[in-house]
């Protein structure tokens, strides 16, 4: 249970600046995601607060105590590593065995928690190997896991897991994490490219970018309320649609007019401070197909149709902009159909195409 | 295409004897020496001189005995003159063996850790640092050779152990360093950062995670430098006297006016190639791939 403050962290690399003045505060004992395509700086984030790389800038408190300058070998944190690091001149049972030795624990109690992860991970049988580079990628990965989760350390800090593991061992991880998160009220920091696995393991999820973080917040608020395009766009599967087009004010209502729809929106609390142009945003799963009520249905030329088992995303040509929609099971329209949708309302976000930034929700 | 079947067998056959013959030459040529050299150190003195060469003669070990167990040689039998070899050359041995070993530990020691902080900690002026060591080594020896001389003497370094080894420690240190310090780069940075989370403290780091992926690199060193060092000629000539002399400069040292033992000097030189000779051996197994390839997810 360690509650982590960082402090306006700057980091640079070569003269690049990797990190931008970055604050972060993570609650005692909570689960956090940070989520970023590569190259937002995720790593250099985890390894700062590990330790291994010290910030040209800033601090980073472990409950409080301000722990930037201390070594990692005294700040009791786990990390693992992206690129796994084992060791390649140990044993996979050496590989494991190694921060606990390194902490003091005496042999028959290495012995007992070096198995049990182990069991855990389904590598006993990889116990003896001689050399971690024979392993597969997977075999790498769960060895590397086993040799961060054999600690207790007062916070784990985890760089894309479960990248490399198949389907199943990934479900089976993620509910290892949140055992261990459940049992332990450990602190744990989780970066990911992947949102689903971030939804799917964090309470928190802080959204990054070029060294910076764009919006911290709960994962709902991320789908329902993301600060800019690029939150809106790198969350959500499928990406969210984006059609361009203009804002009309009228007495009571706003219309947005793109080059082939527009749809009547009710006031919003921000109506005042509307630019003209704007981006319309939505989710796929707003797009209704065969709308109850026809009046304000829009028509779009279906040009891709993938059926994913449970249910079907089409791509509609609509004037010049593409639109992916949701449909359950699988659909009956095929390349080059005409089809007729409506969008649910509730749903749509508006960016300013000046800074990107959701204006209206 | 079956037509071309045969023509292809039979170019692939001429490929492969094209080759086997390439290297036989390639052999040949390297190995000739060694094999003339032991079968001279098999020869009597008056085998040795035949015109035309023998090629088929009765061995005798006669030179082998005479390095280390006869204290006089045909020659001074003769001459009644005493040669410096006849003094025993197990002292030059010994000598030789005492100032490579020496020398080679602590430039080793020296050479490892410099390029291990020099590899992790880039202090201030890493570049500049290299390039300067570097440059120690850009001079030829004997540029430095009459000054290193006077300079000996000066301060009463000449003809002693302690000279000699810090001579050869100096012109091995940048050597050390940089083929070390490239073998340090090479470990992903990861694999220490990873020890150093999981409790590990700077110099276990070192001995525990970083020196054990490039013991291969080591070796690798540590054989350059011994060659290096136990073929060395012109300073261990420049600045010794009997008492510290070396092997190679005992082997020149025979060859004096009342003739050559051109035998005897091949059976030193027999033994004095023989630690060399294996240690090429030896060698062959660090030009194999670095223990840290593959572990490192993207580094194959």
């Amino acid at each position: 249970m360690t509650h982590v403050k960082i402090k306006n962290l700057k980091k640079s690399y070569n003269g690049r600046l990797v990190l931008k003045n970055l604050s972060l505060e993570i609650s005692s004992g909570s689960i956090v995601a940070l989520l970023g395509p590569t190259g937002a700086g995720k790593t250099t984030l985890l390894k700062c607060i590990a330790g291994v790389e010290q910030p040209d800038d800033g601090e980073i408190y472990f409950d409080n105590v301000n722990v930037t300058y201390t070594p990692p070998w005294d700040r009791n944190v786990a990390l693992f590593f992206q690129t796994y690091a084992l060791y390649p001149h140990m044993s996979v049972y050496d590989n494991i065995a190694f921060p606990l030795r390194q902490a003091g624990v005496n042999v028959d109690e290495i012995d007992k928690m070096v198995k049990f992860v182990a069991t855990k991970l389904r590598i006993t049988h990889l116990l003896d190997r001689k050399e971690p580079s024979t392993l597969s990628g997977g075999e790498m990965q769960r060895v590397a896991l086993a040799r961060t989760l054999v600690r207790k350390p007062r916070l784990f800090l985890l760089d894309e897991p479960i990248s490399n593991l198949d389907a199943k061992l990934r479900e089976e991880a993620r509910t290892e994490f949140k055992r261990i998160h459940r049992e332990f009220k450990q602190t744990i920091i989780y970066a990911t490219p992947d949102f689903v696995e971030a939804f799917a393991v964090a309470e928190k999820i802080a959204v990054m970018k070029d060294g910076e973080i764009i919006q911290y917040d709960e994962p709902i608020n991320l789908i329902r309320k993301p600060v800019n395009r690029f939150v809106a766009t790198f969350v959500g599967s499928p990406p969210i649609n984006i059609v361009e087009g203009n804002l009309v004010r009228t007495n009571d209502k706003i219309i947005f007019k793109s080059d082939a729809f527009e749809i009547p929106l009710h006031k919003g609390k921000q109506f005042e401070t509307l630019p003209d142009k704007a981006e319309m945003a939505f989710r796929a799963q707003s797009v209704l197909i065969n709308p109850v009520q026809p009046d304000h249905a829009i028509s779009g030329k279906v040009l891709a149709s993938e059926f994913l088992g449970h249910e079907t995303i089409l791509t509609l040509l609509v004037g010049n902009s593409k639109i992916k929609a949701v449909v359950k099971g699988r659909s009956k329209f095929t390349i080059g159909d005409q089809v007729s949708f409506s969008i649910d309302t509730n749903g749509i976000l508006f960016i300013d195409p000046r800074d990107g930034k959701v204006i209206l929700v | 295409m079956q037509n071309n079947a045969p023509k292809r067998k039979i170019i692939k056959k001429i490929k492969k004897i094209a080759v086997y013959a390439l290297v036989i030459v390639v052999v040949t040529y390297f190995i000739f020496p060694i094999f003339w050299l032991v079968g001279t150190s098999l020869k009597t003195r008056a085998q040795a001189f035949s015109t035309p060469p023998l090629f088929v003669w009765e061995p005798t070990l006669r030179n082998y005995i005479d390095i280390f167990l006869k204290r006089q040689t045909e020659i001074e039998a003769i001459t009644g003159k005493e040669l410096e070899l006849a003094t025993g050359a197990e002292t030059f041995f010994f000598n030789s063996f005492l100032v490579t070993s020496t020398s080679i530990l602590i430039s080793t020691l020296i050479g490892t850790l410099a390029a291990y902080s020099f590899s992790r900690y880039k202090p201030t002026g890493t570049n500049t640092l290299m390039f300067f060591i570097l440059s120690t080594r850009m001079l030829p020896a004997i540029v430095v050779a009459i000054p290193i001389y006077f300079f000996y003497r000066y301060i009463g370094l000449y003809n002693t152990y302690i000279g000699l080894i810090l001579l050869y420690v100096m012109f091995n240190l940048p050597f050390a360093v940089w083929m070390m310090k490239s073998f340090f780069d090479e470990i992903p940075k990861d694999i220490e950062q990873a020890a150093f989370v999981d409790g590990a403290k700077p110099f276990k780091v070192f001995y525990k995670i970083a020196l054990p992926q490039v013991y291969l690199g080591l070796g690798a060193t540590i054989g350059f430098l011994i060659i290096n060092v136990w073929n060395e000629f012109l300073f261990a000539l420049l600045l010794t006297e009997r008492a510290t002399r070396t092997v190679p400069v005992m082997i020149a040292g025979t060859r004096g006016e009342v003739g050559i033992n051109w035998g005897l000097i091949a059976a030193i030189e027999t033994i004095y190639i023989l630690p060399a000779l294996i240690l090429i051996f030896l060698l062959q197994k660090y030009l194999l791939r670095g223990m840290t390839f593959g572990t490192v997810r993207g580094v194959k």
